[in-house]
């Protein structure tokens, strides 16, 4: 246990405690080195005080900012800021006058604060350089400190730009679903080939390595504290590009030199901060903007999203706001593979499938009468493949290691350079794609019963919405509802409410053979046993496969093994539990025009005994990026059901 | 998940499995760090300390407490940033698996990272990358000893290098 104390010094959190206490204990026996205690000339402090009053500096935006102060709904103001340390008067978290008074009584004082332990002007730097600016400090009356820690750590980003990184939404891991934001600080002395050694700006809840379950519940309620911390890019790259198989996409920020000199000086800042940390709502995407804030305090970004915090929705709210310049794409470990196979021969890909699994085959003369560069070619992806599978897969990636050292001794014995392929990411630009919630409305017939309806959703994304931005095959959608009015009644009825209903379709070939699957939990109409419309609770879920072709356009098949129970009051019991399979295509007609077709067998075996077979048969045709008509085909054991609609996104 | 985050940790200058067991007794682990020995000491199965590190990075409290902002000093870093004699290591280490793919290819970013780190003028760099995967071989022999060794390694073939050591010592 030592080392490990020793290792991450006293700020490791959890299991560091003891040493945290026990340095606490230390800075009160053993006077701190050199001079300590009050600092230049204590009436100018008062001075400043009424002047910063009189001002009402604590009422302007950056000093709200940079406090992370928020309205609250009785009028007052609360910090989302969570850790005592971050300020410096006890009521300064709803009180930003006292707060400002405080924080210039610590200027004149070199006694170490916050969880950084230092002088109050250097811990809360962008504070100082806010005041020192509206105040106009007289330097003989309030000394600057040099700040070295600050001025070390600042200079070392040598900084030119900041970045905006956004990982796209990984189906394999719920609370990255939606993707990921982060920033990182670009270099002068970087170039696009070394842009991995910058380091990034990352906000991230601290979990408990051995969370379980409740590792969901607890994101939700806030439970964890979210932290700020400078982790490499290149172990970002790793992370979702290697490891997790994320398309990355990049957002220079048009920010001036002094915009990106006060963004450091807040994160510096926040090294004395936390905020309880909220999967939805105050998440990694919020609080990456709140540091764009306090770049520039003049934009409004927070304020759009007083509820929840979609990562892409913030990239949108940035680009409105004029500040996102140039896009690059870092495309996944997978996309390398998949597209660099598609850009072979026949020939090349049956080399290239044969030789990961087993490298011996590069010696014989087939492979070898290949021309060189191709030999080259075919080794590199083969690598990429090895590398795919090898990274963070622990001892099971050792066999994958193995193979990549023969594929790359050989590769390293071709003095040839492959033409270079253009790579696209198979997410496209995602802040160009369709909004996060969709409004629609539309009419059909229900078993000859005609009907309008209206249907809204919160969020995300299925199966048959607009592509582009998306990660291709994955539907998430969270709260949606959809309400009708049928002719023959005076009232609207809820026809259906989905709280969440995910279904992933990773398509197998040659290379990869990832598990489809699904889960829903909602509510629909059914007719039953005499009941006409009848409300009918589902939870269902589905594990299976998918397969693609290209003979048209692009096409998708799945099938699904799956399990539902349903609850209503049309049935025996109330309810029913069964299993069943589905099969189904997805197919691309044109770029606007997408198909949907699918068959379901059900049979219960518990409550009401029954079977259902059902068949849904949808299109889609995109208009513009935010506009779509959809006409969809239900049916299901005595219900037939088409609606035709008009969609917009927002 | 709690083990293998503390193993990730002590794994960070060894992202070969062959690297560990010669890393006890190495003293080219590195000093400031120097984790080969405790991280050998603890556990003695060490063939899974060096892979896991690449799960332990998609894990927030590595990035948070090693990396955290204003956090002060520990033995690898400085309020979050990397101690400059670790940098080049570090790199090595944890980026162990891209380096030798760029190597065998003469080419890429994390060659291209890892020669600015080492200080190889950019006119040099194709003269590095050449030279990379003509000894592929031997550097990756190197390598799989552990990534404080290929550094060496790398810094010897510059050395030795006509090019490279001319514009180097410049």
């Amino acid at each position: 246990m030592g080392f490990w104390l020793q290792l991450l010094g006293p700020h490791g959190v959890f299991r560091t405690l003891p040493i945290c206490f026990l340095l606490v204990l230390l800075s009160w026996l053993v006077p701190p080195q050199g001079f300590s205690g009050p600092l230049g000339d204590q009436s100018y402090l008062s001075e400043l005080q009424d002047r910063a009053a009189s001002l009402g500096l604590a009422d302007e935006r950056e000093w709200q900012v940079l406090l992370h102060y928020r309205r609250t709904l009785l009028g007052g103001v609360e910090s989302m800021q969570d850790d005592p340390g971050f300020f410096l008067d006890l009521q300064g978290k709803t009180n930003p006058q006292k707060e400002l008074a405080a924080t210039l009584v610590q200027f004149f004082s070199d006694d170490l604060v916050g969880r950084s332990k230092q002088p109050g002007q250097c811990a809360f730097v962008a504070r100082y350089h806010w005041l020192q600016e509206r105040l106009q400090f007289d330097g003989a009356r309030l000394p600057p400190l040099p700040c070295e820690r600050f001025r070390q750590w600042f200079d070392e980003f040598n900084a030119e730009a900041i970045s905006l990184i956004f990982p796209t939404g990984f189906m394999n891991n719920p609370s990255s679903m939606f993707g990921h934001t982060f920033l990182r600080v670009d270099g002068k002395d970087q170039t696009p080939q070394t842009r991995i050694l910058a380091y990034t700006i990352n906000y991230a809840a601290e979990v408990p390595p051995d969370a379980g379950i409740e590792y969901v519940f607890k994101g939700v309620a806030g439970s964890y504290p979210g932290y700020f911390s400078t982790i490499p890019y290149y172990l970002k790259v790793q992370e979702y590009r290697d490891i997790d198989n994320r398309d990355i996409w990049e957002y220079r920020l048009n920010l001036t030199e002094q915009q990106v000199t006060r963004l450091l000086m807040h994160t510096w800042e926040l090294g004395n901060a936390y905020f309880d940390y909220y999967f939805f709502g105050e998440n990694c995407a919020y609080h990456i903007l709140s540091l764009i804030e306090a770049a520039e305090p003049s934009v409004h970004l927070l304020d759009a999203f007083p509820a929840y915090t979609i990562p892409v929705d913030t990239v949108r709210r940035l680009r409105e706001s004029g500040l996102v310049g140039e896009v690059i794409s870092r495309p996944s470990r997978s996309t390398l593979v998949r597209r660099k196979r598609a850009s072979m021969t026949g020939d090349e890909r049956r080399w290239l499938d044969r030789l990961i699994r087993n490298p011996a085959g590069l010696k014989e003369d087939g492979f070898q009468t290949l021309p060189f560069d191709r030999q080259a070619f075919v080794l590199e992806t083969a690598s990429d493949y090895l590398l795919q599978h090898s990274a963070g897969a622990g001892e099971e990636g050792a066999p994958y290691r193995e193979k990549n050292r023969s594929i790359l001794r050989a590769r390293s014995e071709l003095k040839v350079t492959p033409t270079d392929l253009p790579i696209q990411p198979y997410v496209k630009q995602p802040d160009l794609g369709h909004g996060t919630s969709r409004f629609g409305i539309g009419a059909g017939w229900r078993n000859q019963r005609a009907f309008e309806e209206v249907n809204l959703r919160a969020a995300y994304h299925d199966l048959l919405d607009p592509e582009p931005g998306y990660t291709p095959d994955a539907q998430i959608e969270i709260v949606s509802v959809g309400v009708r009015h049928y002719h023959n009644q005076s009232q609207a009825r809820v026809e259906r409410f989905g709280l969440i209903n995910i279904t992933s379709l990773a398509p197998i070939d040659a290379l990869s053979q990832a598990p489809s699957w699904k889960f829903n939990i909602g509510m629909n109409t059914i007719r039953y046993n005499g009941c006409q419309l009848c409300s009918n609770g589902v939870a269902s879920g589905g594990i299976g496969a998918a397969m693609e072709s290209s003979l048209f356009k692009r096409e998708v098949y799945f099938a699904f093994a799956e399990a539902e129970a349903n609850y209503s009051q049309a049935y025996d019991e109330h309810h029913r539990i069964g299993g069943g399979g589905t099969v189904g295509m997805l197919t691309d007609l044109t770029d606007r025009w997408k198909l949907m077709l699918s068959g379901s067998y059900l049979r219960y075996a518990l409550g009401d005994k029954s079977e259902d077979i059902r068949w849904f048969a949808g299109s889609r045709y995109t208009l513009s990026p935010n506009w779509a008509l959809r006409v969809e085909y239900n049916h299901r054991d005595h219900d037939d059901d088409v609606v035709f609609s008009v969609q917009a996104f927002f | 998940m709690k083990k293998a985050v503390m193993l990730a940790v002590v794994g960070m200058f060894m992202a070969t499995q062959g690297g560990l067991a010669l890393a006890a007794g190495n003293p080219d682990s590195g000093p400031g760090c120097g984790l080969g020995h405790l991280a050998f000491q603890n556990y003695p199965h060490q063939k899974t300390i060096g892979v896991q590190l690449m799960e332990a990075t998609t894990n927030a409290s590595f990035g948070s407490q090693t990396f955290a902002i204003s956090s002060g000093t520990s033995n690898c870093t400085n309020d979050g940033k990397f101690w400059a004699e670790h940098k080049v290591n570090a790199f090595a280490a944890l980026n162990f698996e891209n380096l030798s793919q760029d190597m065998a290819q003469g080419r890429g970013e994390h060659l291209a990272s890892l020669a600015t780190l080492m200080g190889i003028p950019a006119t040099q760099q194709s003269a590095f990358f050449a030279m990379t995967q003509e000894k592929y071989a031997s550097l990756m022999a190197a390598g799989e000893t552990s990534p404080v060794a290929l550094v060496k390694a790398l810094n010897e073939a510059v050395a030795t290098h006509p090019m490279l050591a001319k514009a180097s010592a410049e």
